[in-house]
């Protein structure tokens, strides 16, 4: 069956050249030869690097091999070197002489060849005889030094390192220089550097860290098994099986989301046999149930809905691809230009320009007009290899990425290549792209085929089955019948999949953009494509390998948009977090040297909530595109305690407590006043889609849900299309109307997850028109930044306590702040 | 046109490591003299197969490239107007065949540059 997952697929693999130097990995075959010993054959080249001979020189001295053989693509063709007169095959004796006449040479042994009188009867110039190693070197005429940068994009092997392999050698032959760098079990990860001295030490370093994620992630979704499940069966639009039914998460570690597979069970009973099918998770309702697609549709007891048992089917297909980005960014010097090679691993690199005419206007058709930095951004960005841009909430990113897309596009350099961490970004940059009149596909996982898209229209999947011309209609006829029969024969299924793979690919090549996420851009299908030019947007919330997947494919020019002052990447494992791994590319940039181009207009906030983010995470640097009138609620009726100022922090001395998890916290009190704010809100005329209540904390996010639900003043429908999410989850989004739950209120213990200033731009950043936060300003007030958002609101009347309905001015006392934070 | 301008970082080889480096080099070089001396106790002999064909055509300086021409051009040094290198063809075996493979190497180097001097010499004569 057409999993449409590429298991079978082996990353980074096919780019290892068999010839490659075991020592550095240049692979030219003028530079390489090959160690003749029958239990080595190994490939080594004619580059000294940082030590006193070749590599090549440095095997043969070390291992003690004396015979080598030549490329088969070098002058000479794949030639044993040996002489020509005995058959000796021991390079340290062998040497070039002319046979009489300079035009034609042999190779001879010094000993004894050489000294056979026969031949200065011939008339032979035996003093002329040339060894085949000189100067610790194989003769350059006949293998080639790699050039200067092959040997800078090689690995920078140490003559320790070369003693320590070859030792390694010879016990385990097949040892790779990774095996001498392995951590052992126990030990910490080697931490993220900020320059590395090649990519191969890259990969030595982000490939442990990888796999500890991978790990840590595969154990806590596996682990995460169900039973005593109550199943609602309904039947897609593809007439395929859809089983719905509530996974309840009991701590905030992990969250399902479209595309993640399960493994659904019936251990059977008198009238049904035990059963299991596999499906994709389709969709998440705001009620918490789960969609999931069952891909067999055959024997599915329908006819029960209880007693079913959930197991999560963990892939470590995104995983796979981090790890084969990286070996393709060490051993494929095309994979991107060496500038870009380079720069990324730190090394000090004369400045470059692209040489490409640049438009005279830099907006793009179907967009907005650019502001002034958003017109700076886009027309440094196209001047330069690598471009870091920042976007503060709500200042355009998504517009001016477009922009920069459009006008790259339009360069004539070949496809464009657009991603970002996540599906949603990805979805409404390819929105944005297709705006601009540009030919767009969004490529999906397969797994996520059946998933909702905003841009369904632009997906690769649904071009395919669209596509209008009658040479598809064979395609056409077999999808057909397999929607109807749920599967083909073996001959119409081999048909189908060779007809559809081709027509993937004559759509994807007609476009002018590729929009996927940057872990899609590693998918088998587009293996064969290269992208000079890549822009991936939310960079700050990829890990590095993430953000590789999509550069390795051929970048000469790399645009990272996000925000640094906003949330990173997720890293479950602590200790991959602790050494560093949540660290983004982006971020590293920066500490590089590279200035991020700052768009500096926000249109989203009412000027009164943009200030103190303003002034506290971007160096007071955030200008206001919207005005305090473009900001007025007109006709809600709020009690704001100062009537121009849509916000406040309401004093909240309830306790915090731990969830039933024993991994999160709630706090009732707090959940109680969320409800009462939610209910003064929809009755003042605000409807639910404008209000999003955010917290930290999954037990409470959890808690408040179900607290509104029950004793909501209103009708309960009214509760349940607001969405309570995590302050995290709604990174990237925005609300009219914002209420935050800190939830933390113990004076002898930390405040946690608050801790993190990047939080709390992200919380303070997502309402458009007003904000109420809740909280405890005594706890709170002890860290420096809190303590500065608390001073603020109350230097401007805005620190409340009281019933909703009489807001009076608190005159809670705020502590000392502790000097460090983090 | 992906040129690139790394400032290369001033690594200097360790003296110790060179000097061990040299002598492990001289061991070797020196056990396979040994170890050669030893095999081939008696006279060497010489069977050596110089098929005459090999000469033909090829006594003349080489500035026109030969059959084939497979390392491109970059030899070639345009202000100077010549090649830096010259064309010569490398005798080996095959099994019992001998086989010619054209090469070229570099017109500095000393395999070619005393027979160049003598064949003047012989000129002048
Ligand atoms: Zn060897
Ligand atoms: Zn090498
Ligand atoms: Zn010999």
């Amino acid at each position: 069956e057409d999993t449409g997952d590429d298991d079978n697929y082996d990353y980074g693999k096919g780019d290892f050249t068999e010839h490659a130097c075991r020592y550095c990995g240049v692979s030219n075959p003028a530079c390489v030869v090959r160690c003749n010993v029958p239990s080595c054959r190994k490939w080594f080249c004619n580059s000294r690097g940082n030590t006193s001979g070749s590599h090549i020189v440095n095997h043969l001295v070390r291992a003690k091999h004396k015979e080598v053989c030549l490329h088969k693509d070098s002058p000479l063709g794949e030639t044993i070197l040996e002489c020509y007169n005995c058959g000796c095959r021991n390079v340290f004796l062998l040497g070039f002489i002319s046979a009489k006449t300079e035009s034609v040479v042999v190779l001879l042994c010094r000993e004894p060849c050489l000294s056979v009188n026969a031949l200065k009867d011939m008339n032979w110039d035996l003093s002329q005889w040339c060894p085949l190693i000189d100067d610790r070197c194989f003769l350059q005429w006949l293998v080639k030094v790699p050039s200067e940068q092959e040997q800078l994009r090689a690995r920078q092997i140490s003559a320790q390192q070369i003693n320590k392999v070859e030792e390694l050698w010879k016990t385990n032959p097949e040892a790779s220089l990774e095996d001498l760098e392995k951590p052992g079990v126990d030990d910490e990860p080697q931490p993220v550097a900020l320059k590395y001295e090649d990519a191969y030490q890259y990969q030595n370093v982000f490939a442990p860290l990888i796999k500890l994620e991978a790990d840590y992630d595969k154990m806590m979704k596996e682990s995460q098994s169900k039973d005593n499940v109550t199943i609602r069966w309904d039947i897609g639009l593809n007439k395929k099986r859809v089983a719905y039914f509530v996974f309840p998460k009991e701590d905030n570690e992990l969250r399902l989301v479209p595309g993640d597979e399960l493994r659904l069970r019936y251990s059977g009973d008198a009238a049904h046999p035990a059963w299991q099918s596999v499906g994709h998770v389709i969709k998440l309702t705001a009620q918490e149930e789960v969609a999931l697609e069952l891909r067999a549709s055959q024997g599915v007891p329908v006819d029960v809905n209880h007693g079913f048992s959930v197991d999560f089917v963990w892939k470590s297909t995104s995983f796979d691809r981090m790890q084969g980005a990286m070996k393709t960014f060490a051993v494929d010097e095309t994979s991107v230009s060496g500038y870009i090679y380079h720069h990324l691993l730190g090394h000090e690199v004369e400045v470059q320009m692209v040489r490409n005419t640049l438009p005279r206007r830099f907006g793009a058709p179907g967009l907005p007009e650019l502001n002034a930095s958003q017109v700076f951004a886009v027309k440094s960005v196209l001047q330069k290899p690598i471009s870091l841009i920042q976007g503060p909430p709500g200042t355009g990113k998504t517009v001016t990425s477009a922009a920069i897309v459009y006008h790259m596009a339009k360069q004539g350099q070949g496809q464009v290549l657009v991603c970002a961490p996540s599906n949603v970004a990805v979805d409404q940059l390819a929105e944005k792209i297709s705006a601009t009149g540009l030919k767009v596909v969004r490529l999906c996982a397969k797994s996520r085929e059946a998933v909702s898209s905003p841009v369904e229209h632009l997906t690769l999947h649904y071009q395919v089955r669209h596509l209008d011309t009658s040479e598809k209609s064979e395609l056409h006829k077999l999808q057909q019948l397999k929607d109807e029969q749920g599967e083909l024969s073996s001959s119409d299924e081999k048909k189908y999949k060779a007809l559809k793979r081709a027509t993937e690919r004559e759509i994807s090549q007609s476009a002018d953009v590729i929009c996927c996420t940057c872990v899609g851009a590693g998918d088998p299908r587009l293996a064969n494509f290269r992208f000079r030019q890549v822009l991936i947007d939310e960079s700050t919330q990829a890990t590095e390998p993430e953000c590789l997947i999509p550069l390795v494919l051929g970048a000469k020019q790399v645009v990272l948009v996000g925000d640094h002052c906003q949330l990173g990447p997720v890293i479950m494992c602590k200790k991959a977090a602790r050494a560093g791994l949540a660290q983004s590319l982006f971020e590293r940039l920066v500490l590089l040297g590279v200035k991020p181009i700052r768009l500096q207009v926000q249109y989203r906030m009412h000027p009164s909530l943009s200030e103190f983010p303003s002034n506290s995470f971007y160096e007071g640097t955030l200008q206001n595109g919207v005005t305090i009138n473009e900001r007025q609620s007109s006709g809600i009726d709020f009690p704001w305690p100062v009537p121009n100022r849509p916000m406040f922090f309401y004093v909240q001395m309830g306790q915090e407590e731990i969830s039933a998890s024993g991994t999160s916290y709630l706090n009732r009190t707090e959940a109680a006043n969320v409800e009462k704010i939610v209910t003064t809100f929809l009755r003042s005329g605000v409807v639910p889609s404008q209000i999003g209540v955010i917290t930290p904390y999954e037990g409470q996010r959890a808690y408040i849900v179900n607290y509104m639900s029950r004793n909501g003043a209103l009708r309960q429908q009214l509760y349940k299309e607001i969405e309570v999410a995590s302050v995290d989850s709604f990174q990237g989004r925005e609300k009219d109307y914002i209420i935050l739950s800190c939830v933390r209120s113990n004076e002898h213990q930390g405040i946690g997850f608050l801790n993190d200033p990047r939080r709390l731009n992200v919380a303070l950043t997502r309402a458009r028109y007003g904000i109420v936060i809740l909280g405890n300003p005594k706890v709170l007030s002890k860290q420096p930044l809190w303590n500065s958002l608390l001073t603020h609101y109350k230097e401007h009347e805005c620190l409340v306590e009281g019933p909703l309905n009489n807001l009076k001015q608190s005159m809670v006392q705020f502590q000392k702040p502790k000097k460090i934070y983090n | 046109d992906d040129e690139v301008h790394v400032r290369p970082k001033v690594t200097e080889v360790d003296p110790q490591e060179e000097a061990n480096f040299e002598q492990e080099l001289r061991a070797v070089l020196q056990e396979s003299m040994e170890q050669r001396r030893l095999e081939l106790r008696g006279r060497p002999t010489l069977n050596m197969m110089i098929p005459m064909n090999v000469f033909e055509g090829s006594m003349k300086d080489h500035h026109g490239r030969g059959i084939g021409g497979e390392s491109g051009d970059e030899a070639l040094d345009e202000e100077a107007g010549e090649r830096k290198e010259i064309q010569v063809k490398v005798l080996v075996k095959r099994g019992n065949k001998q086989q010619t493979k054209q090469m070229y190497i570099p017109r500095d180097c000393s395999l070619v540059q005393s027979t160049k001097q003598k064949e003047a010499a012989e000129l002048e004569e």
